[in-house]
């Protein structure tokens, strides 16, 4: 113990912790009905971190050329030792940690947690969502399977539908023309490299701006915060977010155990897409949307009018706290609330009917 | 081949007819339609027996290639007055006798110096081979009632054989003897049943080529010949099927059923697949039981009889064999392992099984058993891997079980001392 103590103080003595602990020590978590909403954000920390281990573990095999790429993720799952087990909780931890932002984005929303002096919360927030997508959308043609092959056609098409820069984008995208092994040695580097890097400076931002402006209290809870005793963050809050976090790993290890990831068969680009092609489910309710327009509205394109009107939809979720003049005061707009709830059910049912095959 | 004795019956029937190619006059350059005023005026015509034709000239190859109507009926196809157009003194005529029928197709068709002017490609001994045919044959006897070439390829709307539409398309063919073979009353007059065709319809042959549209699967023509049509003999059946099954007629011609049919006038592959109702073969099939082929002519306590029972028996061991495995590697992927290895194994003993099946055609066991242990081994790999991936799944289920128990007991514990702290 005296090593220990002798190792803080000399730390300490260069570095100046003492501050550090004295904050996390006073550090508190306001106690009230919706203070479960604020377990989500670190839960999709906890599987931001497992994405992490188990994507070096599958950096250690994977070869990323249309020639390998399959034959490596087949070799993970087959003969590497627990690659199995790696490969599927890869997969299925970027579905839950992709999930669970959506719970923290809504929550965040719906409670009114953007509002001032949070706006750089909210957008770095609202980016790192897109950047966990995009995480998504480029792995999803990692292992170059015939749906990831066929899927990604599909996801860089749609952006090559963005006015003026679409061409440029989807070259860009894809390396070339088309969907091909220089795609996918892109798509890589994005994943692993670009991505990452992003991610980690707006993660800083966002969980340092966290720290410096506190938990947000719901307009409706303010009095029963103030009745009741905080909950101190260290060890209490800590432990709490602890016992949540293992509840997401035992998740995990069922669904990665009964449910692995099938890896399906080789990308063939000379072969017919086959039916039934379908993006990521959080891509789900875009996909179908665009799929249900008309191809041709008021003149424009039907799938130019549905970017158009995805690019609106967003310009507007993103800019809430600007928007909703009245948040700024702590009055919040019964406009922007319904806003929210109208989308939550719009995403929700389009993915749940998508899934359930509802669609055509 | 044809036989060299019925060729010169051949050029009789050609010559009596007068065989030759059309006037000039009524051909045009080759592969551009000519002038033709018999179309124009008879697609005009009220009477469709007339107009009929005309209409279904518009997609014929002949006009196509710039042949008139004149090349077929004589007349002067580019007279605009009907009564020049179809001058008798010019050689019009108009319906022509089904016994005139080929050697007037032959005129041009077994002309090689004309053919080579308009379709290269296509063979100009069909007459030679319709006279040696069974129905060439009859019509020489004056029996109008058999084919003739406008039977099977149409008279004014003839299509290129390989054309989709054209009722000589391999596809098709079917259909086109069956207006004639599918009629009973009129088959039985030839000694013929008339069953043949609906027979066809339930083989294996006819199931390739309609289910899977392979369009190599055999048809009518492919055993009996187009224009040469005739039954294949006894001697010379196994010719005809070992076109395809080139391994199987190497293998029955090592076997001593090869002699011993042929004493007996018994066909080689006929006398246990059958003729058109071509089944699927199966391993049931083999034996001296009820129903199983080998006892058509062997008892269980002959010689040959006793080699079908070990036959059957090596293959039943080993087709059982497979399908043990098969399940339980198929039970294995079921619960998500991959099993592309086993799956290979698989595929393997299912090849070599197929091997030992063909070596029923030679009857040789020896040779047999050898590939059913090779069937046995591959099975037996596949097996073998099933296990290992159920001792895994068994891991995986244990491993689960046991980091479950482990999580909850971490989060009960930290449940209650986060309750111990905040009481």
């Amino acid at each position: 113990m005296r090593i220990l103590e002798r190792l803080w103080a000399s730390l300490d003595e260069r570095l100046g912790l003492a501050p550090l602990v004295e904050f996390a020590r006073h550090k508190e978590v306001p106690r009230h009905r919706t203070s479960w909403a604020y377990y989500f954000g670190g839960l999709t920390l906890f599987f931001l971190g497992i994405q992490i281990v188990t994507g070096i573990l599958l950096l250690l095999y994977y070869r990323p050329t249309a020639e390998a790429a399959f034959e490596s993720v087949q070799f993970i799952v087959t003969r590497v030792p627990f690659g199995w087990l790696v490969r599927s909780i890869h997969s299925w931890s970027a579905n839950l940690m992709i999930l669970s932002a959506f719970v923290h984005m809504f929550s965040v929303y719906l409670l009114g947690a953007y509002a001032k002096p949070r706006e750089l919360t909210w957008w770095s927030g609202f980016a790192l969502l897109l950047l966990a997508m995009g995480f998504g959308f480029s792995g999803y043609l990692l292992p170059w399977n015939e749906l990831s092959f066929f899927a990604t056609r599909i996801g860089t098409d749609i952006a090559g539908k963005t006015p003026l820069v679409g061409p440029w984008l989807l070259r860009f995208l894809r390396g070339g023309d088309d969907v091909t092994g220089a795609t996918l040695t892109r798509f890589f580097g994005f994943h692993v490299a670009l991505l990452p890097m992003l991610t980690s400076g707006l993660l800083a931002l966002h969980l340092l701006l966290i720290q410096k402006q506190g938990m947000h209290v719901p307009e409706g809870e303010a009095r029963e915060a103030q009745r009741r005793p905080p909950i101190p963050f260290f060890p209490n809050f800590a432990l709490r977010e602890a016992a949540v976090w293992l509840g997401g790993l035992a998740l995990l290890a069922v669904l990665a155990a009964f449910f692995p990831w099938e890896l399906g068969v080789k990308a063939d680009p000379f072969a017919p897409a086959p039916a039934g092609i379908k993006p990521e489910w959080y891509f789900l309710f875009m996909f179908e949307t665009l799929k249900l327009l008309p191809p041709h509205v008021l003149g424009i394109e039907g799938e130019l009018v549905g970017l158009a009107l995805f690019t609106l939809g967003g310009l507007v979720w993103f800019l809430a706290p600007v928007l909703d003049r009245g948040s700024r005061r702590g009055v919040r707009s019964r406009l922007f609330l319904l806003l929210g709830w109208l989308a939550l059910a719009y995403l929700v049912s389009f993915t749940v009917l998508s899934l359930a095959g509802v669609f055509p | 081949m044809i036989p060299r004795a019925v060729l010169p019956l051949a050029g009789l029937v050609l010559a009596a007819t007068g065989l030759s190619a059309p006037r000039p006059a009524t051909l045009g350059p080759p592969g551009k339609a000519a002038v033709d005023t018999c179309l124009d005026c008879h697609r005009s015509l009220d009477e469709s027996r007339l107009s009929q034709p005309a209409e279904q000239a518009a997609a014929d190859i002949h006009r196509l290639q710039g042949i008139t109507c004149a090349g077929c009926h004589g007349g002067d196809p580019t007279a605009e007055d009907p009564e020049a157009a179809m001058n008798p003194a010019l050689g019009f005529q108009g319906a022509i006798a089904p016994t005139a029928v080929p050697a007037l197709c032959a005129g041009c068709h077994s002309n090689p110096a004309f053919m080579l002017r308009y379709a290269p490609n296509i063979p100009t001994d069909q007459a030679a081979q319709y006279a040696t045919s069974r129905h060439g044959l009859a019509l020489a006897k004056g029996d109008t009632r058999v084919a003739t070439c406008t039977s099977c390829h149409g008279a004014h709307g003839v299509l290129p054989a390989d054309d989709a539409r054209s009722p000589v398309y391999p596809s098709r063919i079917v259909e086109t003897c069956e207006r004639c073979h599918g009629d009973a009353s009129l088959m039985q007059t030839y000694g013929i049943s008339g069953r043949e065709v609906a027979d066809y319809r339930q083989s294996v042959h006819y199931a390739a080529l309609t289910q899977k549209n392979d369009l190599s699967a055999p048809t009518c023509n492919d055993c009996h010949g187009s224009h040469g049509a005739t039954p294949p003999g006894v001697s010379s059946v196994s010719n005809v099927c070992g076109t395809c099954h080139l391994t199987q007629r190497e293998l029955f011609d090592l076997s001593p059923h090869k002699e011993a049919f042929a004493s007996i006038e018994q066909p080689a592959c006929e006398a246990c697949h059958g003729n058109h109702a071509i089944h699927a073969p199966d391993d049931a099939w083999i034996g001296v039981g009820e129903g199983q082929v080998c006892g058509s002519c062997h008892v269980a306590e002959d010689g040959g009889g006793q080699v079908a029972v070990q036959l059957a028996a090596h293959l039943g061991g080993a087709s059982r064999a497979i399908a043990a495995s098969r399940e339980r590697v198929a039970r294995a992927e079921r619960a998500g392992m991959l099993m592309d290895e086993a799956l290979v194994q698989l595929e393997e003993a299912h090849q070599a099984l197929v091997l030992a099946r063909n070596q029923v055609h030679a009857a040789a066991l020896a040779t047999l058993e050898e590939e059913t242990r090779r069937v046995l081994a591959a099975a037996s790999k596949a097996d073998q891997l099933a296990a290992a991936a159920e001792a895994e799944i068994r891991f995986r289920r244990t491993g689960l079980v046991v980091s479950l128990v482990a999580i909850l007991a971490a989060m009960v514990a930290l449940a209650l001392k986060v309750r111990s702290m905040e009481r």
